[in-house]
């Protein structure tokens, strides 16, 4: 129902949403907003998705500029999921801050920024002009900045200047990627205005030219990629992630990263029409191999907590970038992988951005005996981070599973070697990290505990999640995948 | 056109070398000034007997904005900022111009090799837009001062304008609007992380922003 308006309203209801914030006198009335405005949008979003999937696969609105499909559509959802839950988790975390004062300057600010990207997220996922997208994804750089250094300290400072010179930089090579798509479709004739129209670039009857649509791919590739956080073009985002406020990074790691791979992912279609599959395939599986590799050289030597989660956040985009480098069964993994990581990743970063604020620090020494100090975000941290390394019955070991199948069943030996032995540094490194922080005796002094009424919530709504996709796959859910996937097929 | 536009590559080619080459941070942003005013005149050029009010209002636009704008926002920063006036790269002026003939090399090679690619574009236009980005990312990396990374940003950022205006006929404006504004933001929120840093570190040396390791 209201398919084409969904989009329109999920577009203006978190601008709306941010413009209030700015108006709010109280910070906990921003908190309330920002659970509101996500709570809408989760009813829009499944709306969309279900009106998607009933009918002929695809929704637009506002004449040519919108387009929604079943892969955007599952974006969408995720998208709002994150949120949802960072934003009711954010109501927690900053009620609870004793080393800053979330003042009512400091809300507004933070409200305006957080429905801001969402809006920015937003257009990404639902621009049919690959020009718009890339306007929407320089957005989401630019009103993400100042979250990192909501309090403008120095760490921060440095974080937010690496990740905004970074991420600009690399956002640029994206343009020079989708100019060099909108000249390719020209040089094939195409009429000037439809040059930037994804439905035009990847349809069949589109002549595109080989060799700039080579250059375009490795353009987005590396440009987006470093959004992505894929390596060696990754070196923003463990200081960001770090230095951000915890709902700040659950966010980033949950969706940003994934907005920067969907944009990735949109050139691949028209790209494999020009020049067949193993071009794309082929530069998809290095990156993805290369990030996991490094992440996992980087993840036995972590000391912060936070910075650890950063490099699985490395780690994770790698592997998604490789499922989708490995065929329809690998993409139909990557994106019950996007799901399962982003849920558990927020989680992840909700637990140590509590915890984090009860023992005092960050560093993993000084976060000991976690269960028994704080039982419920103990828990919380046991079954992300054991989610996280790929532990079964939790829903990212049947993703990374699927995906294993997919590379024996495209033959792709190497990466699946080397997947297997980064998965094992991970797995031994980030279970010594675990077992420190999760059991044993509490040692430093602790802050004591005010939880909110949304902390039980949150807690179960995501630990449930991992643990029912775990073990069992909704019909309707493994249907709206597969369809996901089949938009990538072409 | 052809004659006009190799006026404009010479130009521009010696604003790039007057970058890589200049210590004083004002006599760059004005460099960056001019670059901004001669780039913005290249779609006026190349659009000559074409469609005239959107070629004439894309030239507008960012002439306002890289020709006056953001000189004027980097002025202004580097009258707030207290610190030494003069760039001081992590590499020499002379190895600076000795990157910048390389970089010319390098883009006219890259240039010939996408030339037959790309038939409707100037062959000078499109290897000025490459010569800008190559420059543009030397300077990000090469230069300790922010306000002159934000300079290399917008050099670069003045190489994808050109590339853009020279291969791509007729983008839809609101996407060039866009892009405009992006840049616009872009510029604003560097020159507002620039002020915190230099609240914060009492300087705007961006070696000093080496805490984050591992």
């Amino acid at each position: 129902m209201f398919a084409g308006q969904s989009i329109i309203l999920m577009l203006a209801i978190p601008v709306a949403g941010a413009v209030l914030s700015l108006l709010l006198q109280q910070p906990r009335q921003v908190l309330t907003t920002i659970v509101a405005v996500s709570a809408v949008e989760m009813a829009l979003a499944i709306n969309l998705w279900a009106a998607v999937l009933a009918g002929p696969g695809i929704v637009t609105a506002a004449e040519q500029w919108f387009y929604v499909d079943a892969f955007s559509a599952f974006h969408v959802v995720v998208l709002v999921l994150v949120f949802l839950l960072s934003s009711a988790f954010a109501g927690v975390y900053f009620t609870n801050d004793a080393e800053h004062a979330f003042t009512p300057p400091v809300a507004r600010r933070f409200g305006a920024l957080w429905l801001g990207s969402l809006a920015a997220m937003m257009l990404v996922l639902a621009s049919n002009n690959l020009g718009i997208m890339w306007v929407g994804m320089e957005a989401t750089t630019l009103l993400s900045a100042f979250l990192i250094s909501l309090y403008p300290t120095r760490l921060s400072l440095e974080a937010m200047w690496k990740y905004l010179i970074i991420c600009s930089i690399g956002i640029a090579f994206a343009f020079m990627g989708t100019l060099l798509a909108a000249a390719s479709m020209q040089s094939g004739g195409a009429v000037e205005a439809d040059a930037l129209l994804w439905t035009h670039l990847a349809s069949a009857d589109a002549h595109l030219d080989p060799t700039l649509m080579k250059f375009a791919f490795v353009f987005v590739l590396v440009g987006y990629g470093t959004k992505a956080g894929l390596a060696p073009i990754h070196s923003w985002l463990p200081d960001a992630h770090s230095q951000a406020p915890a709902p700040v990074s659950a966010m980033f790691s949950g969706f940003l990263l994934n907005t920067a791979l969907y944009c990735i992912m949109r050139f691949v279609p028209p790209v494999q029409h020009a020049l067949g599959d193993g071009f794309t395939n082929g530069l998809l599986i290095v990156f993805g191999s290369a990030s996991i590799l490094v992440a996992a050289g980087f993840i036995v030597f972590q000391r912060d907590a936070k910075r650890l989660l950063a490099y699985h956040s490395v780690e994770h985009m790698g592997i998604i970038a490789l499922g989708y480098g490995l065929g329809p069964l690998g993409a139909f993994a990557a994106l019950f992988h996007t799901l399962n990581h982003s849920v558990c990743k927020s989680l992840a970063f909700f637990a140590v951005g509590r915890l984090g604020q009860r023992f005092g620090s960050h560093e993993m020494h000084t976060i000991s005996g976690a269960l028994r100090a704080d039982t419920l975000w103990g828990i919380a941290l046991l079954v992300s981070l054991l989610a996280l390394i790929g532990v079964a019955p939790f829903s990212i070991f049947m993703s990374e599973y699927q995906l294993l199948r997919a590379a024996a069943g495209a033959g792709a030996w190497l990466a699946l070697v080397l997947f297997l032995i980064a998965s094992g540094i991970v797995f031994i490194s980030a279970l010594r990290h675990l077992i420190d922080m999760v059991f044993g005796e509490p040692q430093a002094h602790q802050a004591p505990a005010r939880e909110g009424k949304l902390s039980v919530p949150i807690v179960v709504v995501a630990v449930g999640l991992l643990l029912v996709l775990g073990l069992w796959m909704p019909l309707s859910l493994s249907q709206a995948i597969g369809s996901a996937a089949a938009v990538l097929a072409g | 056109m052809f004659a006009l536009l190799e006026t404009v590559h010479a130009l521009g080619l010696l604003s790039c070398f007057a970058l890589l080459g200049t210590s004083r941070i004002g006599a760059c942003i004005r460099w960056l000034s001019f670059q901004g005013i001669l780039f913005g005149l290249v779609p006026l050029i190349v659009h000559q007997s074409g469609f005239g009010w959107r070629a004439g209002l894309l030239a507008a636009g960012n002439i306002a904005l890289k020709g006056i704008a953001f000189p004027a926002l980097l002025l202004r920063l580097r009258a707030r900022a207290d610190y030494n006036r003069e760039v001081q790269p992590f590499v020499s002026f002379v190895m600076s111009i000795l990157f910048g003939i390389f970089a010319l090399g390098l883009s006219v090679w890259l240039t010939s090799e996408m030339k037959p690619a790309l038939p409707q574009a100037p062959f000078v236009m499109l290897d000025s837009s490459i010569f800008l980005i190559l420059v543009g990312l030397f300077l990000i990396i090469s230069r300790r001062n922010a306000l002159m990374q934000v300079i290399g940003y917008l050099v670069l950022e003045n190489g994808i304008f050109v590339f853009g205006v020279i291969t791509v006929v007729g983008t839809p404006l609101l996407v060039e609007l866009g892009v405009l504004l992006d840049a616009f933001v872009g510029v604003f929120v560097m020159g507002i992380a620039i002020f915190h840093i230099n609240r914060e570190f009492g300087s705007i040396e961006v070696d000093r922003l080496s805490a984050l390791k591992g």
